[in-house]
């Protein structure tokens, strides 16, 4: 019978995933995020607009970008973000556009400060 | 605050609020969560109303309305009320939390018949008996076989909100696509149909106060899988492989499903691992023996436990008494219950590091300067 039953010995991490601890606005047209490595990012807001991966803004065969040039007004900025399962975030845009789902490592790889680039 | 008179209490508020109704949500705005910050002092009674937009055309009315409700109570001598509003999304990947559910959990294969549903109802039972209140949902909504497997038929009742009642069976609180259609009609489903029903599954059932909710999934990687990674909180994901190659590949791809969504893998179970002959007592590994352990090795994860191949079990399953409850003693209840407390081992370290984060911190209202 003790071959049936196999405890768990190792120590494995549980989960070494990259998330946000906090989820901030910095300013007019600004967001700040707090990343459970330590790491503090700040996003012009319209950059992750313009980074939205959702099907309407992406090809979704040819990954070709489907945004018009123009079509993103200069202030555009959210209006609300909400947590998507533990694993991104979504954001409600003052354009309209809330179909994007942006994955932490996607919003982490935008991360543009100096350490990032 | 005197003894003598009449003091009212919460529950008297929120019933006359639960006859007013928003009229754009055809519900009553207790049942909506519009009311915050509800606090009695007394005869003096305050509290806020919430609406999902502050541009509400009947705003003004159903603040009147609220008003002289509360104020028709007996011990109320003031009432304040503050109209708020609380902008929520209308996109179906919103978060919907399940009420009374402390931990989701679910169980998923890359591939189908590795013995999901069998293992799932057995872990459930297997937890139960460790004291624990466990519920067992069987979101494999094209082929439902938990109804089967826990000899439950008929269809769930339905509360007076339109809510599901689970069944019960064996101190289990138990859901399934199988209640709610007949057992040869055919379930065919679009892929939004199929986030429709799921998420109705997790937010209209009634599980009320459950330790663990088990979520038996439908095999492979797709629109089920995703509803509810997005939809449910889940707490971690345990995969079903048996020891054969072909099922082993499917395993890393749910592996690598979970892990892309950020849901905890508390392990990987081998199913149909070996077969003890009942003439010669010897143990015949029947499809190769060690691979889950080895998988498990190579991608880092846990590996909870084997479960043998066991006549008993089938039978068992198919008869309605699942191995577990039909036989506590024998070695292959012993295999569940293994692998069913090293889940929750597992769990609880998974949950330590997930309370660090607070979802709230991850919600924002943008603020411009023209609002403030």
């Amino acid at each position: 019978m003790e071959n049936y039953v196999s405890a768990v010995t190792e120590n494995l991490p549980v989960t070494n995933v990259l998330r946000p601890t906090k989820i901030q606005q910095i300013g007019e047209h600004t967001l700040g995020i707090t990343w459970n490595d330590g790491h503090e990012s700040c996003y012009p807001v319209k950059v992750l607009r313009e980074a939205c991966e959702c099907a309407v803004c992406v090809d979704e065969w040819s990954g070709e970008n489907r945004i018009m040039p123009g079509t993103i007004p200069d202030d555009v900025h959210p209006i609300e973000i909400n947590p998507v399962g533990l694993y991104g975030i979504r954001i409600d845009w003052s354009d309209g556009h809330n179909s994007g789902i942006y994955t932490f490592p996607h919003v982490r790889s935008l991360c543009s400060c100096q350490i990032c680039s | 605050m005197s003894d003598v008179a009449h003091s009212v209490s919460e529950e008297d508020v929120l019933y006359v609020l639960r006859t007013v109704q928003d009229p754009d949500l055809h519900k009553d705005i207790v049942s909506l969560g519009f009311i915050k910050n509800l606090v009695i002092e007394g005869p003096k009674v305050s509290f806020d109303v919430e609406l999902t937009t502050p541009a509400c055309p009947v705003k003004e009315q159903l603040k009147q309305e609220c008003f002289d409700k509360v104020m028709d109570l007996d011990g109320v001598l003031e009432t304040n009320i503050s109209m708020t509003a609380n902008v929520r999304s209308r996109t179906v990947q919103s978060s919907i939390s399940i009420t009374g559910v402390k931990n989701v959990l679910a169980v998923a294969s890359g591939k189908g018949g590795v013995g999901k549903s069998t293992a799932s109802t057995n872990i459930a039972l297997a937890l139960k008996a460790t004291g624990a209140r466990v519920g067992l949902l069987d979101a494999d909504i094209y082929g439902p076989s938990i109804p089967t497997m826990l000899g439950i038929e008929g269809a769930p009742e339905r509360t007076a909100e339109n809510k599901l009642v689970p069944k019960e069976k064996f101190g289990l609180r138990v859901m399934s696509m199988g209640f709610l259609v007949s057992d040869d009609a055919p379930v065919i489903w679009r892929g939004p149909m199929v986030h429709g029903i799921l998420q109705q599954f997790l937010g209209q059932v009634m599980w009320n106060d459950l330790d663990y909710l088990i979520v038996d999934m439908p095999p492979g990687t797709g629109d089920a899988q995703l509803t509810l990674t997005q939809s449910a909180p889940l707490a971690g994901a345990v995969i079903i492989t048996t020891p054969q190659d072909v099922s082993l590949i499917d395993a890393r791809r749910g592996l690598r499903m979970f892990e892309k969504v950020n849901v905890p893998v508390l392990g990987l179970i081998e199913n149909m691992s070996f077969f003890v002959c009942d003439s010669c007592d010897a143990r015949h590994d029947i499809f190769r023996h060690g691979g889950g352990k080895k998988v498990s090795e190579e991608l880092g994860i846990p590996f909870l436990g084997e479960i043998p191949i066991d006549p008993d079990i089938a039978l068992s399953g198919d008869k309605g008494v699942p191995i577990v409850e039909r036989a506590p003693q024998s070695a292959s209840t012993e295999a569940y219950k293994a692998i069913a407390s090293n889940m929750a081992s597992r769990l609880s370290m998974a949950s330590i590091e997930l309370d660090l984060i607070d979802p709230e911190d991850l919600k924002l209202q943008w603020k411009t300067t023209s609002q403030q």
